[in-house]
């Protein structure tokens, strides 16, 4: 059997797509976990309190100096074990990918406020407007404008590194293409190339229109 | 300090109010000025625009300024006043305290002493132990004082028409339509109408200032403080600016302005001083005589500063 009539199998197809839901259900989630965790970070590291700014300096360090893999084993195999915590694999990865996703992001959110120049502040203030109103109006949607592109390249890094998932066992789409080739190992003996060819396209049209995006947002915003 | 006469103020104030009043078919800047004494001065001012017409527009008294972490002051008791629709400029060699004279006005710098005052009203205190943030000052008693910077600062991301109509719909709760239909008076009498729905970026430096201009006008101003407003743009630029702020000055704005453009200076005032380390060293009534015939050694050196002259410029025979 050839590779391409392997990928025309009757379930080889629905097979991955099922995978492939797992792995963007893992993204989806792991971002919108991100957001609101990125925000009240970056909105933390700018407040003047050191004790509040130092915590938020170990957390982004910590999480950035350990590798990704490292830190789902540990919630994974060490903290859940430890707690006794009914944690799947599934969601030590959400876990996970949130605490990450939610100090890169953070790191965004802090660098886009402190580069709005005090003058927009202070153009704000001489004209009458409110705390409350200059941020709605002025320093938010700036804010926004400036982090959006690399926010949204962080959404592709988080949608590849889903894929350590399947080393806690998560049945998502390098999984299943595993256990597609091992089915078909005697019979299609260079089906691993077609399959992880179908994987890498997958990823490929996922992340590819948000690279495009981000590159369109950059460009698009770039004078502000 | 200073008070200058204002024999005929209160008369001409009478007629320009008569002006604003009646719609007249050529709508000029300062009309849309004069019509927040009828119509939208809803800040503390409880007196009638007639009672306050003897009081001068801005009055500092006694200001006094340090820096956090400074050990000298940047403003070291300064008074003066600014009577209603006159022109004052403020000179001084750099760090001398000019511009953090006029934030101080506007209320972006905390002041340690003295207070700042319009029509009367005090709107600021010197609070001796405040040394960072901006003033207290209520959202309606800011719209009263207009300011234009350095670096235009408009909001980029608002389009011309957004920035001008931003403050007053949200801040003095203006109809949409009316503030729209000033901004676009506003924005024909500095000759960009045609640019109302571009953004700040596609627009030049000059443009810019301009648009700043209509920015802060458009709430009434009883003051419009200048920082410098041409200091960052290319000379052909300049010209188009001053223009604008001169024709404001025709018309009667009150305005305190810095600047380094010494004939615009002398063309424009009708008051200066001179800041030296955070004090009036030189003040007077007499802008001409002033910048020709200045009579203090400090305005002599400062405007000194202002000539060029080669070293190697005496007569031939001199040399050896």
């Amino acid at each position: 059997m050839s590779g391409v009539e392997l990928l025309l199998q009757p379930s080889v197809l629905p097979r991955l797509l099922s995978g492939l839901w797992v792995t963007v259900w893992i993204a989806v989630v792991s971002v919108a976990g991100s957001i609101p965790v990125g925000l009240v970070t970056g909105w933390l590291m700018t407040r003047r309190n050191a004790f509040v700014r130092f915590l938020m300096r170990l957390y982004l360090d910590f999480i950035r100096i350990m590798p990704q893999l490292a830190l789902l084993f540990i919630a994974f195999y060490g903290l859940a074990r430890l707690w006794n915590w009914n944690l799947d694999a599934t969601g030590a990865c959400v876990l996970v990918f949130i605490l990450w996703g939610g100090a890169e992001l953070g790191d965004l959110v802090r660098a886009a406020l402190q580069s709005i120049p005090a003058s927009q502040y202070d153009s704000a203030y001489v004209l009458g407007l409110s705390t409350w109103q200059t941020y709605t109006r002025i320093i938010i949607p700036l804010a926004l404008r400036r982090m959006l592109p690399a926010s949204v390249n962080l959404a592709t890094r988080i949608v590849k590194t889903t894929s350590l998932a399947v080393l806690l066992g998560v049945v998502e789409v390098v999984k299943v293409g595993q256990q597609i080739i091992d089915v078909y190992r005697f019979r299609c003996p260079d089906g691993a190339l077609w399959i992880y060819g179908a994987i890498f396209l997958m990823y490929f049209f996922i992340c590819w229109p948000l690279s495009l995006l981000a590159r369109h947002l950059e460009r698009k915003w770039s004078h502000d | 300090m200073t008070e200058f006469a204002q024999s005929d103020l209160s008369q001409s104030d009478l007629s320009q109010r008569d002006l604003a009043q009646s719609d007249v078919a050529q709508p000029s800047l300062a009309q849309a000025n004069l019509a927040r004494d009828t119509s939208t001065r809803d800040a503390s001012a409880q007196a009638s625009p007639a009672d306050d017409s003897d009081k001068p527009a801005l009055s500092v008294r006694h200001l006094t300024k340090t820096y956090a972490h400074a050990t000298s002051p940047v403003l070291n008791d300064v008074s003066f006043d600014v009577p209603k629709g006159k022109v004052f400029v403020v000179l001084g060699p750099s760090g001398s305290g000019k511009s953090t004279l006029l934030r101080a006005i506007a209320g972006l710098e905390p002041i340690q002493g003295g207070t700042i005052a319009l029509h009367g009203d005090v709107i600021d205190e010197g609070k001796p132990g405040r040394l960072t943030g901006r003033s207290k000052r209520a959202s309606a008693l800011r719209t009263r004082i207009g300011m234009v910077f350095q670096s235009y600062d408009l909001f980029p991301n608002k389009t011309v028409l957004g920035n001008i109509t931003l403050a007053p719909t949200l801040v003095l709760k203006r109809k949409s339509s009316d503030v729209r239909d000033e901004a676009m008076q506003l924005l024909e009498r500095v000759h960009l109408a045609d640019r109302a729905n571009s953004w700040p970026h596609e627009l030049s430096g000059g443009q810019r200032q301009r648009v700043a201009i209509c920015r802060a006008l458009i709430e009434h101003p009883e003051v419009l403080l200048l920082d410098e407003i041409t200091a960052a743009l290319d000379p052909e630029m300049v010209r188009e600016v001053l223009d604008v702020v001169l024709e404001l000055a025709d018309n009667g704005q009150t305005m305190v302005l810095v600047t380094h453009e010494m004939r615009f200076a002398e063309a424009i005032a009708d008051h200066v001083i001179l800041l030296e380390d955070g004090s009036i060293v030189d003040s007077t009534d007499d802008p001409k005589e002033f910048f020709t015939h200045p009579q203090s050694e400090r305005a002599k050196k400062f405007l000194g500063s202002f000539e060029y002259k080669r070293h190697d410029s005496q007569p031939a025979s001199d040399r050896s």
